[in-house]
C-alpha cells in the first residue's frame, strides 16, 4: 500500500468506519430511499448552521467548543419571548435572532474570558461551564419568567403562576424559513432558504479566515507564545472566536427549532453541544482541524445513523431500543475517540520533537536508519 | 473608546432597535375569526350568503355557511380577505382590512365587507363570553353539597366557604 494511500486511511478513519457502519445498516433497517433522502434533506437543513458554529473556535486552538450550548439558551430564550408576544413568521425569527444576539455576545464574552483563564483546557471548561450556565438558564426560565420578567401569555405559564411550561408549540414559527421557498424536486421537499442560509453562513467562515482577523485566529491556534510576541492580541482573538461562535449557536439553535416545531425549555439545548460536535468530528474533523467538507459529511453520516439504528436494531435483534442505545453510544463514543486520538497525536509530535531537539531524529526516522543498515 | 467609534456603535445599537420595532409590528399575530352571524349596522339587517368560500392573504380557501365562525391565525397588519359567494348570486370579493397592532382577537364580519358596510365595521374586537359551568362540573358540586337547592336560601354557602 502505498504511503498516500496509508496516509488517506488514517486521516478518514473515522469517516470510512461510519460509511461501512451505515452501508451495512441501511439494508438491515429497510427504510425506502426517498424517506432517507427526505430526512437527510430537512436534518441537512436543520442541524449544518449548527455544525458550522464549532469552525472558528477550532480554528482559534481552542478545541470543540462545548459551550455552543449557551448560544443554544440565548437562541430559546428569543423564541420564548416571540412566542409570548405572538410574533408569527419570518419576522418572528429576525426578532429572536435580535434578542438572542447581545445574550449570546455577552455569554460569548464570559466564555472566551474564563477559558482564556484555563488555556489548554478549553473544552472541560466550556463543558462545565455550560452546565453552570444551565442552572442559571433554569433559574431564568423556571422562575424569573411570570414573577420578574413579565410574561402576558398565561398558557406559557405553569399552573403555579410563574416559569415557563416544560413545552412550548412554535406554530407560529414553524418551518418558516424551510417554506419560504417552496422546491419539490422527484416528490422531495428542499428547504432551500435553510440552505441558502446555511451557504451564506459558510461563505462567511471562508471570507473570515482570509481577513487580518482570520488569520490572527490561525495564528493563534498554532502558537499563542509566537503570535503574542508577533503583537497579535491572543486573548481578545480567541474571545472574539468563542464571542461568534455563540452567536451562531444562538441562530443555529432559532433554525433548529423552527424546523421543529416545538421548544422543550428545559432540555432543547442541553444535547445540541453533544450531537453537533460528535456529527462535525464523523465527518473526520479533528480537535485542531476542521472544515466546511467536515460538516456537511459529518451532518450526513450521524444523522443518516440516527435514522437507520433504530430499526436496523429492531430488525437485527427485535429491539428498537438497541439502535437507540447505539446511537448515543456513538454520539459519546466518537467524541471520546477524537479526544484521544488527539491527545496521543500531540504525545507522539512531543516525543519526535524531543528526540529531533537530542540529534538522534525521530524514532520513525531512527527505525528507517537501522533498516538501511 | 473614540468618540467615532463610540457612535458608529450607538448607531448599530439604534438600527437593531428600529428594526425590532419594525419586526413586531409587521409580525404581530392575530386570531382572526371570521364570522357569517347577521349584524346590524346603521339599522340595517346585514345576513351573509348561503354558502361562501373565504381566503385570507391567500391561503386555502374554507367553505363557510350561515352563522358560522371558523378561526384562522394570521401575521400582521395587513390583511386580504376574499370572499366567493357560492349560493345565490355567485359573486367575488376582494377587499383589504387592518387590524391594530395589539388586538390579539378580531372578529371579522363577512355580511358587512359584502354588504358594503363602512371599513370601521368591518373588524370588531373579539370579547370572549363568559365562562359558564360545564353541566358535569355542576353535577360535581351538587355530589360536593347535597344541601345546596335551587333556591338560593339566605343561610346558603358557597362552595368551598366554611359555614361560619
Amino acid at each position: 500500500m502505498s504511503s498516500k494511500l496509508r496516509l488517506f486511511f488514517i486521516e478518514n478513519a473515522v469517516v470510512i468506519l461510519f460509511v461501512v457502519l451505515i452501508a451495512f445498516a441501511i439494508p438491515v433497517s429497510g427504510l425506502p430511499g426517498t424517506f432517507l433522502m427526505q430526512e437527510i434533506l430537512t436534518r441537512l437543513g436543520r442541524n449544518t448552521f449548527l455544525v458550522i458554529a464549532l469552525l472558528l473556535p477550532i480554528m482559534a486552538g481552542m478545541g470543540l467548543n462545548f459551550g455552543m450550548v449557551l448560544g443554544a439558551m440565548a437562541g430559546q430564550l428569543g423564541l420564548i419571548f416571540i412566542t409570548d408576544w405572538n410574533i408569527v413568521g419570518i419576522p418572528g425569527l429576525l426578532l429572536a435572532m435580535i434578542i438572542s444576539l447581545p445574550i449570546s455576545v455577552f455569554l460569548g464574552w464570559l466564555c472566551g474570558s474564563i477559558m482564556n483563564l484555563a488555556k489548554g483546557r478549553e473544552m472541560v471548561t466550556g463543558f462545565i461551564l455550560a452546565f453552570f450556565m444551565n442552572g442559571l438558564y433554569m433559574m431564568v426560565v423556571l422562575y424569573a419568567m411570570g414573577s420578574l420578567i413579565p410574561i402576558m401569555n398565561p398558557e406559557l405559564l405553569l399552573s403555579r403562576g410563574y416559569g415557563i411550561r416544560n413545552v412550548i408549540g412554535l406554530d407560529g414559527v414553524r418551518q418558516s424559513l424551510d417554506t419560504l421557498i417552496p422546491l419539490k424536486v422527484a416528490g422531495l421537499n428542499i428547504p432551500v432558504f435553510s440552505f441558502l442560509i446555511i451557504a451564506a453562513v459558510s461563505f462567511f467562515i471562508i471570507w473570515f479566515r482570509k481577513t487580518k482577523i482570520g488569520q490572527d485566529m490561525r495564528a493563534a491556534g498554532q502558537d499563542r507564545a509566537v503570535s503574542g510576541a508577533a503583537g497579535i492580541p491572543v486573548e481578545q482573538t480567541r474571545i472574539l472566536a468563542i464571542i461568534i461562535s455563540t452567536v451562531l449557536a444562538g441562530i443555529g439553535q432559532i433554525i433548529f427549532l423552527q424546523n421543529l416545531g416545538t421548544i422543550n425549555t428545559t432540555s432543547s439545548h442541553e444535547q445540541i453541544g453533544m450531537f453537533s460536535i460528535a456529527a462535525l468530528l464523523i465527518g473526520g474533523a479533528s480537535v485542531t482541524k476542521a472544515s466546511i467538507p467536515n460538516v456537511i459529511v459529518g451532518v450526513i453520516l450521524f444523522h443518516l445513523l440516527f435514522l437507520v439504528s433504530p430499526m436496523a436494531g429492531k430488525n437485527l435483534i427485535g429491539s428498537g431500543m438497541l439502535g437507540e442505545y447505539f446511537r448515543q453510544f456513538v454520539s459519546y463514543g466518537v467524541i471520546a475517540l477524537a479526544l484521544v486520538l488527539y491527545e496521543w497525536k500531540r504525545v507522539t509530535q512531543e516525543n519526535d520533537s524531543r528526540a529531533t531537539l537530542r540529534g538522534g531524529g525521530t524514532p520513525a526516522a531512527k527505525e528507517a536508519k537501522g533498516g538501511a543498515a | 473608546m473614540t468618540s467615532r467609534s463610540l457612535f458608529q456603535r450607538s448607531c448599530v445599537l439604534l438600527g437593531f432597535i428600529a428594526l425590532s420595532v419594525y419586526l413586531f409590528y409587521i409580525g404581530k399575530g392575530h386570531t382572526l375569526l371570521i364570522d357569517t352571524n347577521a349584524v346590524t349596522i346603521n339599522g340595517k339587517e346585514l345576513r351573509s350568503p348561503e354558502t361562501i368560500e373565504v381566503s385570507i392573504d391567500g391561503k386555502p380557501a374554507e367553505s363557510m355557511g350561515r352563522a358560522e365562525r371558523i378561526l384562522i391565525l394570521a401575521g400582521g397588519p395587513r390583511h386580504t380577505i376574499t370572499i366567493e359567494v357560492l349560493s345565490g348570486d355567485d359573486k367575488k370579493v376582494e377587499k383589504q382590512f387592518t387590524i391594530p397592532t395589539f388586538m390579539d382577537s378580531a372578529v371579522v364580519s363577512v355580511p358587512a365587507i359584502l354588504g358594503d358596510a363602512p371599513p370601521e365595521f368591518w373588524v370588531t374586537t373579539f370579547t370572549a363570553p363568559p365562562v359558564e359551568e360545564a353541566p358535569a362540573e355542576q353535577m360535581q358540586h351538587e355530589q360536593d353539597a347535597p344541601e345546596a337547592t335551587t333556591e338560593i336560601s339566605p343561610n346558603a354557602t358557597a362552595p368551598g366557604q366554611q359555614k361560619p
